[in-house]
C-alpha cells in the first residue's frame, strides 16, 4: 500500500517527531490487544495465482487469523447452530459466551486500522465509542428484553473486573517482575475523579431510596434523578474527551522506550483497507449482536442449571470472558515494565463504562420506555465505592509493587465471594417493585 | 556474651552496614525499648554464690527492667482477690493493671529471642506476638461465647492504634519539633493504608449483607457467616504476602531509619540466653492468659457496677490499657523526631490486628463450632471505615505536623463519646443469634 512508505522513511525519525501524528490514535486500548496479534504468514497465500481471489484470502487471513485467540472462533458457528437446533440452552450460553471473546479483539483491532486513515482523533474517538462494544451491546440487548437488572450487574461487573481484576493482576504481575515500577499518575488521577463522580451519581438515587418513605413515594424521584444525572456524566465524558484527545494529549500519550521502538515500529502500517475495515466492522458487530442475544436470552437457564445466581454469572463470569483480551493485553505490558499502557487499559475502560456505557443506557432505556435508574443496590454499589477508593488509593502516588496488585486482586476475590454467596434470585424481595415482565419465564424488578 | 565485642566494632559503621544486622529490631521492639531501664548490676553482684548471683541476675532483668514495673504487684493481688472472691470491679480492674506491664515484657523477651534466632524469625515472631495480649483476650471469649467481646475488643484495638497512638504520637512530636519538618517514608504507611481497606471491605460486605432486602433472617446468617470465613482466609493470604513483602522482598521500606544510633547502639548485646527468655516468655504468656480470663469473666460486673456499657469498656478502656506500653514508646519516638519508628507501631499493630488477628478469630470459632462472622454492626464498622480514611488521608504525604495528631485524636475521642452514650445492652441488638454465656448474661453475636 501507498502508505508504507512515508511510514518507513519517518522509522528513524519516529522517536523525534512528534508522536501525536505518527501514532494515529494508538490508544493504550489498541496497544495492548496488539500484544495478542500474530504477523500474518502470507507465504501460502502468494501462491494464489488469481489476483482477486489472492487479496481476498489475505484480508481473511489477516482479520480472521490473526490474532492468538481465533481458536475460539469456531465456537461462533457452534453458537449459532446450537440455537437452531435446540441444543441445552446453558450450552448456548457458553458457546456464545466464548465466541464474543475474539470477536471483542478483532473489533479493537478493526477499530485502530481504521484510525490509521482517519488521522488520531477521529481514531480515538471511536476508541472511545467501540472500546467497550461488547458490554455496551449486551447492555441494550437485555434492555431490550427487559432484563434491566442484568444490564446493571453486567455494567457494574465490567467496572469491578477493570479497576480490581485487570489492574490487580497487571500491577501483581509487573511486581513480580520489576521490584518497583513507576507510572503517571496524572492519567490515573484524572481517572480517579471521573469515577468518584460517578459513585457519587449511583449513591445519590441509592440513598434516597433508604431515607424516603415508601417505595411508591421514591421510584419516581429516583428515576428522574437518575435521568439528570445520566446527561451530566455524559456530558462530563465528553469533557473528558476534549480533554484527552485535544487539549491535554500528552499526559496520556504512551511513553514508549527506544527498545521498543522496533516491534512497535513495524506495525505502523495499516494492513487491510479502509472499506473492507469498515466493512468488517460492521459485520462482526451484527455478529456480537447475535451472540449477545443468546447470551442475554438464555442467563438464567445456565443459572439455574449450574446452580449460580444470574448476579454472580453477570457480575463476575461475564466481563471475565468479555475483557479477556484487554486482560492478557494488560498483563504483557505491565511485565514489559510499561504500566502506562496497562493503567490506560484497565482504568480507560472502567471510566468509560461508568460514565459512557451506563449514562447511555439509561438514556436509551428513557427513550424506549424502559425505567432504568442508576440505583445498582446496596451491596453492589458498596463494593463499587470501596474498589474505587481502593483503587484511587493505590494508584495515588506514581509507584507500584507487587502487594498493590496481589491486594486488589484479593479485594476481587472477596467480592467475588460475596456475590457467590448472595443466592438470592432476582425475583425475590428486591425493593423496588416495579414489575417490568421479562420475554423469558422469570419476572425481574429495576 | 561474646556477641557483644563484634557489635563494638560496627558501632562506628552501623549506619554504613547492612540493616540487617539489626536483627529483627522492628520498630515495635525499638519503641518498647525506651521503657527500658538499664538493670543496675551492683546489687547482684555482691552475692557471693554464682547461681543465686545468675538467677538473680535474671530476675532483676526480667521482672524489674522496665518502669512499669511498679505495676507488676497488681498480678499477685488480682490472684489473692480472686480465690478470696472480692468484688468482681476489683479484680477486672487489678487484672487490667496487671496486663499492662506484661504486654511490655513480652515484647522485650520477643526482641531478646530474635538476637538469637537472626532477622527474619525475629520478624514472623513479632508478627505474631506482637499483639499477644490481644489475640489472648480474643480466644479465651471466644471460648466463654462472648463473640461480642471479641468483636469489640478487637476493633477498639485498631482504633486505640490508628487514631489514638498515632494522634496522640503525632501532636506531641509536631510540638517538641515545630522548628523541624517532620518526614516519614509514605511507602511504608501506604502499604499498610493497602491491607486496611482491604480489611475494611472485607467488614463492609458481610454488614451490608444484613442490610439488603427482606430475605429470611436464616439466610442471611448463614451466607454472612460462610462469605466471613472466605474473607478471613483471604485475609490470612494477604498477611502472609505482607510478611513476605517486609521481611524479605522489600526490607528496606521498613528499616527504622536512624540518624545517630546513640542510644540503640548501647542496647544491641542480648541481656539474657536464649532458654530462659524462651521459658520467661512461655511463663508471661500463661500469666496473661490467666489475668484475661478474669478480665473477659468480670466483665459485665465491672460494667454494671461502673454504670458504663460493655461496649465501651471493651471498645475504649481494654484496649488503652492494654496497648499502653506501646503507646509510651510511640509518643517517646515521635518526640526524638523518628516518626518511622511511631508509624510502624501504630500502623503495624493496626494491620497485624486487622488482617491477621481478626481473621484467626473467625477461624478460630469456626474450628470450635462459635459463630462468629465479620459483622461488627453498623456504627462499629462506620467508626472503622472512617478512621482508616482518615489516617490513611493523613499519611499520603510523608510529612507530619502536629494539627494532624490533634485531629486524629479528637477524632477518637468523638467516636469513644459514641460509644459512652451508645449505652444500648448488648440484647437490643438486630441479628438475633442467643448464645449463652457463663455469666448468666445473653449475648447476641
Amino acid at each position: 500500500m501507498a502508505s508504507i512508505e512515508p511510514w518507513l522513511i519517518e522509522n528513524g525519525n519516529i522517536k523525534g517527531m512528534s508522536k501525536e501524528i505518527t501514532r494515529h490514535g494508538r490508544t493504550a486500548h489498541n496497544m495492548s490487544s496488539s500484544s495478542l496479534r500474530k504477523k500474518s504468514d502470507m507465504s501460502l497465500v502468494s501462491k494464489v495465482p488469481i489476483g482477486l481471489v489472492r487479496r481476498v484470502l489475505a484480508n481473511l487471513q489477516e482479520v480472521i487469523l490473526g490474532t492468538k485467540l481465533s481458536i475460539l472462533f469456531p465456537a461462533i458457528p457452534w453458537a449459532i447452530i446450537a440455537q437452531f437446533y435446540g441444543f441445552g440452552r446453558s450450552w448456548i450460553f457458553a458457546l456464545s459466551l466464548l465466541g464474543l471473546t475474539p470477536l471483542a479483539e478483532r473489533v479493537s483491532f478493526l477499530t485502530e486500522q481504521i484510525a490509521y486513515y482517519t488521522g488520531p482523533t477521529v481514531g480515538g474517538l471511536l476508541n472511545a465509542t467501540c472500546g467497550n462494544a461488547t458490554e455496551l451491546i449486551i447492555a441494550i440487548l437485555a434492555l431490550t428484553q427487559h432484563k434491566v437488572d442484568v444490564v446493571k450487574y453486567s455494567l457494574l461487573g465490567s467496572i469491578l473486573s477493570n479497576l480490581l481484576l485487570v489492574l490487580g493482576t497487571s500491577l501483581f504481575c509487573g511486581g513480580l517482575v520489576t521490584k518497583e515500577q513507576t507510572f503517571d499518575r496524572k492519567q490515573a488521577d484524572v481517572n480517579s475523579i471521573l469515577l468518584l463522580l460517578a459513585l457519587l451519581c449511583h449513591m445519590l438515587p441509592l440513598m434516597f431510596r433508604y431515607a424516603g418513605g415508601s417505595e411508591a413515594l421514591t421510584a419516581k424521584p429516583t428515576l428522574e434523578l437518575s435521568r439528570v444525572s445520566s446527561i451530566v456524566m455524559l456530558g462530563v465524558y465528553f469533557a473528558y474527551l476534549v480533554f484527552q484527545l485535544w487539549t491535554h494529549r500528552k499526559l496520556f500519550e504512551a511513553h514508549g522506550e527506544e527498545d521498543d521502538d522496533d516491534d512497535l515500529v513495524v506495525e505502523e502500517a495499516p494492513v487491510i483497507g479502509f472499506w473492507s475495515g469498515f466493512a468488517w466492522l460492521v459485520g462482526m458487530t451484527l455478529v456480537i449482536a447475535l451472540l449477545s442475544e443468546y447470551v442475554v436470552g438464555t442467563i438464567e437457564d445456565a443459572s439455574s442449571s449450574w446452580g449460580l445466581s444470574v448476579s454472580f454469572i453477570s457480575i463476575i463470569v461475564l466481563p471475565i470472558v468479555g475483557n479477556a483480551a484487554e486482560h492478557a493485553g494488560a498483563i504483557i505490558f505491565a511485565f514489559k515494565n510499561k504500566l502506562d499502557i496497562s493503567l490506560g487499559v484497565a482504568l480507560g475502560s472502567a471510566t468509560q463504562i461508568s460514565l459512557f456505557a451506563v449514562p447511555s443506557c439509561v438514556i436509551t432505556s428513557w427513550i424506549i420506555g424502559e425505567k432504568m435508574d442508576l440505583d445498582f443496590n446496596l451491596l453492589e454499589t458498596g463494593s463499587f465505592a470501596l474498589s474505587i477508593i481502593v483503587t484511587a488509593f493505590t494508584l495515588q502516588d506514581g509507584t507500584s509493587h507487587y502487594m498493590k496488585g496481589l491486594v486488589l486482586l484479593l479485594c476481587y476475590i472477596v467480592i467475588g465471594a460475596c456475590f457467590f454467596v448472595y443466592q438470592t434470585p432476582l425475583n425475590q424481595g428486591n425493593a423496588i417493585n416495579l414489575g417490568v415482565k421479562a420475554s423469558t419465564e422469570g419476572s425481574f424488578r429495576a | 556474651m561474646a556477641s557483644t565485642e563484634p557489635w563494638l566494632m560496627e558501632n562506628g559503621n552501623l549506619k554504613g552496614m547492612s540493616k540487617e544486622t539489626r536483627h529483627g529490631r522492628t520498630a515495635h521492639n525499638m519503641s518498647s525499648s525506651s521503657l527500658r531501664k538499664k538493670s543496675d548490676m551492683t546489687l547482684v553482684s555482691k552475692v557471693p554464690c554464682g547461681i543465686v548471683r545468675k538467677v538473680l541476675a535474671n530476675l532483676q532483668e526480667v521482672i524489674l527492667g522496665t518502669k512499669l514495673s511498679i505495676l507488676f504487684p497488681a498480678i499477685p493481688l488480682a490472684i489473692v482477690a480472686q480465690c478470696y472472691g472480692f468484688g468482681k470491679p476489683w479484680i477486672f480492674a487489678l487484672s487490667l493493671l496487671g496486663l499492662t506491664p506484661l504486654a511490655e515484657r513480652v515484647s522485650f523477651l520477643t526482641e531478646q529471642i530474635a538476637y538469637y534466632t537472626g532477622p527474619t524469625v525475629g520478624g514472623l515472631l513479632n508478627a505474631t506476638c506482637g499483639n499477644a495480649t490481644e489475640l489472648i483476650i480474643a480466644i479465651l471469649a471466644l471460648m466463654q461465647h462472648k463473640v461480642d467481646v471479641v468483636k469489640y475488643s478487637l476493633l477498639g484495638s485498631i482504633l486505640s492504634n490508628l487514631l489514638l497512638v498515632l494522634g496522640t504520637s503525632l501532636f506531641c512530636g509536631g510540638i517538641a519539633n515545630l522548628n523541624n519538618e517532620q518526614k516519614f517514608d509514605r511507602k511504608q504507611a501506604d502499604v499498610n493504608s493497602l491491607l486496611l481497606l482491604m480489611g475494611l471491605l472485607c467488614h463492609m460486605l458481610p454488614l451490608m449483607f444484613g442490610y439488603v432486602g427482606k430475605f429470611d433472617a436464616a439466610v442471611i446468617e448463614k451466607s454472612t457467616l460462610e462469605l466471613s470465613r472466605v474473607c478471613s482466609f483471604v485475609m490470612l493470604v494477604a498477611y502472609v504476602a505482607y510478611l513476605v513483602f517486609q521481611l524479605w522482598t522489600h526490607r528496606q521500606f521498613f528499616e527504622a531509619q536512624e540518624e545517630e544510633g546513640d542510644d540503640v547502639t548501647t542496647e544491641e548485646a542480648p541481656v539474657i540466653g536464649f532458654c530462659s527468655a524462651f521459658s520467661w516468655l512461655v511463663l508471661m504468656t500463661a500469666v496473661i492468659s490467666l489475668l484475661s480470663e478474669y478480665v473477659v469473666g468480670t466483665i459485665e460486673e465491672a460494667s454494671e457496677s461502673w454504670g458504663i456499657s460493655v461496649s465501651f469498656i471493651s471498645i475504649i478502656l481494654l484496649p488503652i490499657v492494654g496497648n499502653a506500653a506501646e503507646h509510651a514508646g510511640a509518643i517517646i519516638f515521635a518526640f526524638k523526631n523518628k516518626l518511622d519508628i511511631t508509624l510502624g507501631v501504630a500502623l503495624g499493630s493496626a494491620t497485624q490486628i486487622a488482617v491477621f488477628v481478626v481473621p484467626l478469630s473467625v477461624i478460630t470459632a469456626w474450628i470450635i463450632g462459635i459463630n462468629m462472622d465479620l459483622n461488627f454492626n453498623l456504627l462499629e464498622t462506620g467508626s472503622l471505615a472512617l478512621s482508616i480514611l482518615v489516617t490513611a488521608f493523613t499519611l499520603q504525604d510523608g510529612t507530619s505536623h502536629y494539627m494532624k495528631g490533634f485531629v486524629l485524636l479528637l477524632c477518637y475521642i468523638i467516636i469513644g463519646a459514641c460509644f459512652f452514650v451508645s449505652q444500648a445492652p448488648l440484647k437490643a441488638n438486630g441479628v438475633n443469634m442467643r448464645v449463652e454465656s457463663s455469666t448468666g448474661a445473653i449475648f447476641k453475636a
